[in-house]
C-alpha cells in the first residue's frame, strides 16, 4: 500500500473510528475526569461539604499541607507502604511463580490456594486479618506455650508489618498468576541454549528468565505501587487508620478531613496531590522501566 | 376528593398548602413536580391531625445512623406502622452512624435529604444550624421527657425527637466489689485504693479496647464533662474565642491525663482488642471495671444473662462527678419534605405507641425518654442509676458534645491521645494538636 | 513471537521430578496451607455458636455443623435481591465494557491519527486517578444527571471508572492480531463495524475474557460506589448488605463470617471453573506488555 493511499484512507476513516471511541470516551469523561476536575476546583475553595457557597480561596489549601502534620504523616506512611508492598510483593510472588514452574505436581492446586484470597474484596480481608492478630494467632501462643508478639494491629512500630502481611496475602497470588505466565511463555530453547553455553541455574534465571519477564516486571510493578498507594479499604475494616495514626494512608487522610472534619476544599487539595503523585510515579516507573526492555 | 381538598386549601391561602392533603397523599408524584410542598413549613401542616388511614400509599425515606445497639430496631418500627397506618412505608437506609451517618447527609445535602433522620442529638445542632431541620410539632414533643428537649431545641423550636438514652460512666462487676468489700469510689484517691487492691489480686483494673479509637475519645469526654464542662459550662466557646486552650487549661489536661490512668491498668493488648472482646474479658472477671455506655450492656447480657453489674461516674478531682446521659436515638425531619403528613404519622407511632417503645428499649437495652415508658428488660445497674438520678446527679452530655464536636475534633484528638499512650507523640504535643484543630471544634 | 510456547496441558516439558523439586513441593505445600490458613478460620467461625466464640479457643473446631449464622446472614442480606443485584450490575457492566474497550483499542491501534494517541493517554490516566478521592463530585455529577439510585447509574460507573484499564489491555493486545486479515476484508467492502465482528471480535476473545473476568472480580467486589449510588433497599449490592452487617454484628461476628464466606463462594466458583481462561488471558499482557 502507497503511503498516499494510506494517508487518503486515514482522513476517510477517522470520522468511523472517531464514532467507535465516541461512547467510551463520553462515559469515561463524565463519570471519572469531571469529578477530577470538579475536586480541583473545589480545592481552590474552602467550602465545607455542605453549604450552597463554595468561598474561593486560591492556593492557600496547598500551601498549608505543608506545614500540616497530619498530611505529611498520611504520606509517609503511604510511601513505606508502597515501598514495602512493592519489593515484597515482586520478590514473593516472582519466587512462587518460579518455585511452581519447577515441575511440581498439582500445579493447578497450588496456584488456586495462593491466588483465591485476591478474590475477597480487600475490607473483607482487614477483617479477617484483624481477627487473625488479635484473636486467632494470639491462641497459637497459648497453644504453643510460645510467646510470639501477633498484635501487630496494636503497636505503632508493628501495624505496618501487620497491613503488609494482609496485603501481601490477598495480592501475591494475583502477580504470581502474571509472572507465571510470563514464565510459561518463555521459549525453553533459550534455556538450552543457555545451557549449551554453561550456563548454570542463577546465571540462567538471570540472563534469560529475568530479561523475557520484563514486560511481566513492567505489569507487576506498576500494578503494585499505583494500587499501594491507593490503599484505603483494607484499612476501613481493620486499624481504621490506628492506633493513633500509625497506619493512616494519604486517602485515609483525605476522607476523614474531607468529610468528618468537614474541611471538603482542603481534603480535595490532598486527593489533588495524590492524583499528581499518581501520574508522576507511573510515568517515571513506565519511562524507566520501558527503556531497560528495549535494552534487554 | 383528596385532590379537591388540596385545591381548596391552595386557593384560600394561595400560598403554600400543597401538603395539607392528609395523611399521605401524594404518592404518585415525584420530587421535582411538587416546587411549593418544599417551602411548606411542617408545623402549619401538623396541626391537620394525622389520620385518613385509607389515604393512598406513601413511601418515606429514613437515613439511620445506628450506634451497635440499634440495629434491627428498623423493623419493629416497621411493623407498629404498618398497623396503624398500612399506607405509608418507610424504606431504610441504615448506616453506622460513628463513620457513615455525616458523610451520607453531606451527601444528601447535595441531593435532597431523606424524609427521616435518625441521628443523635449532637447532630441537631449541625444540621439545624444549615435550616434544613423541620420544627417538630408539640404534639410528640411533649410526649418526650422535658430534660431531653432542651439540648435539641435552637430559637425556641425543637428539631429532634429525643427517643432514648445511654447512660455512661465505670460500669463495675458488682459481685467482685462486694466480695472484696469496695465501696463505690468517689475520689481519685478511692479510685487508686481499688486500682491498687485489684492488682494485689491480680485483677486488671480497667477493661479496655483502645484498637477502637472512638472509645478513647468517648471516654476522654466523660472526663471532660466531670472534670472541665461541670465546672465551665461554655469551655468550647472560650477556647474559641482564644480565652483558653489545651496547652493552658490545668481542667482538660486532667481530662486527658487520666487516659493516662487507665492504659497503665488495663489489659496489655488493649490497642489490639475490641469492644466485643474487652466485654467478655470483663464479664468473665479478669477485670473489675470499664469505663462504657450502656451499649455494653447488650453485649454483657449476651455473654452471660447473669453478670451482675453496676454503674458508677468515673471520680473528678473534686469529687463530685455526675452520671453522664447520652440521647441516643434522635428523630429528625427533613423541612423541604413533601410528606409533611406522613412524617407526623411515623413520629406519632414513635412517640405515641408505647409497646413498640418498650419493645424497642428492651432491645437496645437503653433508657426511655418518652414519658410514662418504662423498659422491663433486667439491667442490674438501674438502682444505681436510680440513685444518682433521685440526687439530681446526671448531666447529659450533649453539652460537651455541641461545644465540642465529635466528628472532626474529639475523634482527632483521641488520635492524638493513642498516640501519645503508645509514646509516639508527647503530652505537650498531643495538646497541642488539639489546639491547632480549634476550627474544627464547632459545627458553624 | 517466533517461538512456539508452552502449552497449558504440558506445563513441565524436560523438567524431571527430581529430589530438589520434591523439597520444593514440600515446601510450596506449607505455604499453600498458611495461605489457606485464614479462610479455614473464616469458615470455622462461620459455624460456631456465639457462646463458642466467646467460651472456646478460635483454633477449636465447631462443636457441630449448625448453618443457624448462615440462615441469619441469608435473611439479614436480603440475600436473594441483593445477590441478584449483585449479579445483573456485574453481567451488564462487563459486557458493556468488553464491547466499548474492544471497539475504542481497536480504533486506536488501527488510526495511528494523533487524536487517537491522545485518547489512549486520555484514557490511562484514568488507571490513575482515585476515584475513591473523589466519591463527593461522583456524587455531585450522578445526582444532576438523574443517574443515583438506578440500577442504570451505577453501571455507568462501573464502566466510567474501569474502562482505562480494559482499554489499556485491549490495545496492548491489539497488536496480535494480524492486520492483513482486516485488510482483506476492508478490500472486500466490509464497513468498519462489520470488519470489527466478523474478523477482529473473534480473536479478540482470549482477551475478552481476561477483562471480563477480571473487572467482574472488581466490580463484585465494589463498596464505594454501590454506597454511593444505590442506598435503595432493593437496589442494594451484596458488598453494602456485608459491610452493614460488618457494623452491625460487632458483637456477634460468627454470623459476618458466615456472610463472608456466602459472597466470596459464588467468585471462587466462577474462577475456578474458568481459571484456563484467566490464566491465558494474563499471560496477554505479562507478555505483551
Amino acid at each position: 500500500m502507497s503511503g498516499r493511499k494510506k494517508t487518503n484512507w486515514n482522513k476517510t476513516m477517522f470520522k468511523q473510528y472517531f464514532l467507535l471511541v465516541l461512547p467510551g470516551l463520553v462515559i469515561f469523561t463524565i463519570g471519572l475526569i469531571v469529578p477530577m476536575l470538579m475536586a480541583v476546583r473545589y480545592s481552590l475553595t474552602s467550602w465545607d461539604g455542605m453549604t450552597k457557597e463554595k468561598p474561593f480561596v486560591g492556593f492557600e489549601n496547598y500551601l498549608s499541607l505543608f506545614q500540616d502534620s497530619d498530611f505529611l504523616n498520611a504520606w509517609w506512611f503511604t510511601l513505606k507502604f508502597t515501598i514495602g508492598n512493592t519489593i515484597i510483593q515482586n520478590i514473593l510472588a516472582l519466587l512462587f511463580a518460579v518455585a511452581l514452574d519447577k515441575g511440581i505436581k498439582a500445579q493447578k492446586l497450588y496456584r488456586t490456594a495462593f491466588f483465591v484470597p485476591c478474590l475477597i474484596s480487600s475490607v473483607i480481608v482487614g477483617f479477617v486479618w484483624l481477627r487473625m492478630f488479635s484473636n486467632v494467632l494470639p491462641a497459637i501462643n497459648e497453644a504453643l506455650g510460645t510467646n510470639i508478639n501477633f498484635l501487630l494491629f496494636g503497636d505503632g512500630d508493628t501495624v505496618l508489618s501487620g497491613l503488609l502481611i494482609a496485603n501481601n496475602w490477598q495480592w501475591i497470588g494475583y502477580w504470581m498468576l502474571i509472572y507465571l505466565a510470563g514464565l510459561q511463555s518463555i521459549p525453553a530453547e533459550l534455556y538450552e541454549a543457555a545451557r549449551v553455553d554453561g550456563a548454570g541455574a542463577i546465571r540462567r534465571f538471570i540472563n534469560v528468565t529475568i530479561p523475557m519477564l520484563a514486560p511481566a516486571i513492567t505489569i507487576c510493578i506498576v500494578g503494585i505501587t499505583t494500587g499501594s498507594l491507593k490503599v484505603y479499604d483494607l484499612l476501613v475494616a481493620s486499624t481504621k487508620g490506628g492506633p493513633g495514626r500509625a497506619s493512616t494512608s494519604i486517602i485515609y487522610q483525605t476522607y476523614t478531613t474531607a468529610i468528618n472534619g468537614r474541611q471538603y476544599g482542603y481534603g480535595s487539595a490532598m486527593s489533588v496531590t495524590l492524583v499528581i503523585v499518581l501520574l508522576l510515579v507511573a510515568l517515571i516507573q513506565v519511562k524507566e522501566l520501558k527503556s531497560r526492555e528495549v535494552q534487554a | 376528593m383528596k385532590k379537591k381538598k388540596v385545591l381548596s386549601v391552595f386557593l384560600a391561602t394561595a400560598l403554600i398548602a400543597s401538603t395539607l392533603a392528609g395523611c399521605g397523599a401524594k404518592s404518585g408524584e415525584t420530587q421535582s413536580t411538587d416546587a411549593t410542598g418544599s417551602n411548606t413549613d411542617n408545623t402549619a401542616a401538623a396541626t391537620e391531625a394525622p389520620a385518613d388511614a385509607s389515604a393512598e400509599k406513601v413511601t418515606l425515606s429514613v437515613l439511620a445512623g445506628q450506634s451497635t445497639t440499634d440495629a434491627g430496631i428498623e423493623d419493629m418500627i416497621d411493623e407498629a406502622l404498618a398497623k396503624k397506618y398500612p399506607n405509608i412505608t418507610l424504606e431504610w437506609e441504615c448506616v453506622d452512624w460513628g463513620n457513615d451517618f455525616q458523610p451520607k447527609m453531606q451527601q444528601y445535602m447535595q441531593s435532597g435529604l431523606p424524609d427521616i433522620m435518625i441521628g443523635k442529638a449532637q447532630d441537631v445542632k449541625t444540621y439545624a444550624s444549615q435550616g434544613i431541620l423541620g420544627a417538630i410539632d408539640s404534639t410528640y414533643t411533649d410526649r418526650v421527657l422535658d430534660a431531653a428537649n432542651t439540648n435539641v431545641t435552637i430559637d425556641g423550636k425543637v428539631y429532634g425527637v429525643v427517643y432514648n438514652a445511654l447512660y455512661q460512666g465505670v460500669y463495675y462487676n458488682k459481685d467482685m466489689f462486694e466480695e472484696n468489700g469496695w465501696t463505690i469510689p468517689k475520689t481519685q484517691e478511692d479510685l487508686q485504693k481499688i486500682i491498687d487492691a485489684c492488682k494485689e489480686k491480680g485483677i486488671t483494673p480497667f477493661a479496655s479496647h483502645m484498637a477502637d479509637t472512638w472509645s478513647i475519645g468517648n471516654v476522654t469526654m466523660q472526663f471532660a464533662m466531670n472534670d472541665v464542662f461541670n465546672k465551665t459550662p461554655d469551655w468550647g466557646d472560650q477556647f474559641r474565642a482564644g480565652q483558653s486552650s489545651f496547652s493552658d487549661s490545668k481542667d482538660f489536661q486532667t481530662a486527658y491525663s487520666y487516659n493516662k490512668l487507665i492504659y497503665d491498668n488495663t489489659f496489655k493488648d488493649t490497642f489490639s482488642i475490641e469492644q466485643t472482646d474487652c466485654d467478655s474479658r470483663i464479664v468473665s472477671g479478669e477485670a473489675a471495671m470499664k469505663v462504657s455506655g450502656s451499649w455494653s450492656i447488650q453485649n454483657f447480657l449476651d455473654i452471660n444473662p447473669e453478670f451482675n453489674f453496676g454503674i458508677f461516674p468515673f471520680p473528678n478531682q473534686t469529687g463530685d462527678s455526675k452520671l453522664i446521659f447520652e440521647p441516643n436515638i434522635t428523630i429528625m425531619t427533613n423541612a423541604s419534605s413533601e410528606y409533611q403528613d406522613a412524617i407526623n404519622c411515623v413520629l406519632d407511632v414513635l412517640t405515641g405507641d408505647k409497646e413498640l417503645a418498650v419493645e424497642i428499649y428492651d432491645y437496645t437495652k437503653t433508657a426511655a425518654m418518652l414519658k410514662d415508658v418504662t423498659p422491663t428488660f433486667t439491667n442490674p445497674s438501674q438502682e444505681d442509676i436510680d440513685a444518682y438520678a433521685a440526687k439530681g446527679q446526671i448531666v447529659d452530655v450533649t453539652l460537651g458534645n455541641n461545644q465540642l464536636v465529635w466528628g472532626g475534633f474529639q475523634e482527632e484528638n483521641a488520635k492524638d491521645i493513642a498516640a501519645w499512650l503508645q509514646g509516639d507523640e508527647t503530652f505537650e504535643q498531643a495538646l497541642k494538636a488539639s489546639d491547632d484543630r480549634a476550627d474544627a471544634s464547632s459545627a458553624q | 513471537m517466533a517461538f512456539t510456547r508452552r502449552k497449558e496441558k504440558d506445563e513441565s516439558p524436560k523438567q524431571p521430578y527430581t529430589k530438589s523439586t520434591f523439597v520444593v513441593q514440600i515446601i510450596m505445600t506449607i505455604l499453600a496451607a498458611l495461605f489457606l490458613a485464614p479462610i479455614f478460620i473464616v469458615i470455622n467461625y462461620s459455624f460456631k455458636t456465639k457462646k463458642e466464640l466467646y467460651l472456646n479457643s478460635p483454633l477449636s473446631l465447631p462443636e457441630s455443623f449448625n448453618f443457624d449464622n448462615y440462615k441469619k446472614a441469608f435473611d439479614k442480606l436480603n440475600m436473594v435481591t441483593t445477590f441478584s443485584n449483585t449479579l445483573l450490575y456485574t453481567v451488564i457492566s462487563v459486557l458493556i465494557l468488553a464491547l466499548l474497550c474492544g471497539l475504542t483499542a481497536w480504533a486506536i491501534a488501527r488510526c495511528k491519527h494523533k487524536f487517537f494517541k491522545f485518547c489512549y493517554i486520555y484514557f490511562i490516566v484514568g488507571i490513575l486517578i482515585p476515584y475513591q478521592a473523589l466519591f463527593l463530585p461522583i456524587y455531585i455529577i450522578g445526582f444532576n444527571l438523574k443517574l443515583t439510585n438506578t440500577g442504570y447509574g451505577i453501571i455507568f460507573m462501573y464502566i466510567a471508572t474501569t474502562i482505562s484499564f480494559g482499554v489499556f489491555l485491549m490495545t496492548s493486545f491489539m497488536s496480535t492480531v494480524p492486520l492483513e486479515l482486516e485488510e482483506a476484508a476492508r478490500i472486500d467492502g466490509c464497513s468498519i463495524i462489520r470488519t470489527y465482528f466478523s474478523v477482529v471480535f473473534p480473536l479478540l476473545k482470549p482477551a475478552m475474557a481476561t477483562l471480563i473476568i477480571m473487572q467482574s472480580f472488581q466490580i463484585w467486589n465494589d463498596y464505594l460506589l454501590a454506597s454511593l449510588y444505590v442506598s435503595k433497599k432493593q437496589l442494594k449490592t451484596l458488598t453494602v448488605a456485608i459491610q452493614s452487617l460488618f457494623s452491625a454484628q460487632t458483637s456477634d461476628y460468627t454470623t459476618a463470617m458466615a456472610a463472608i464466606v456466602i459472597s466470596v463462594l459464588p467468585i471462587a466458583i466462577l474462577f475456578i471453573s474458568l481459571q484456563k481462561y484467566f490464566i491465558k488471558g494474563m499471560t496477554v499482557g505479562a507478555v505483551k506488555g
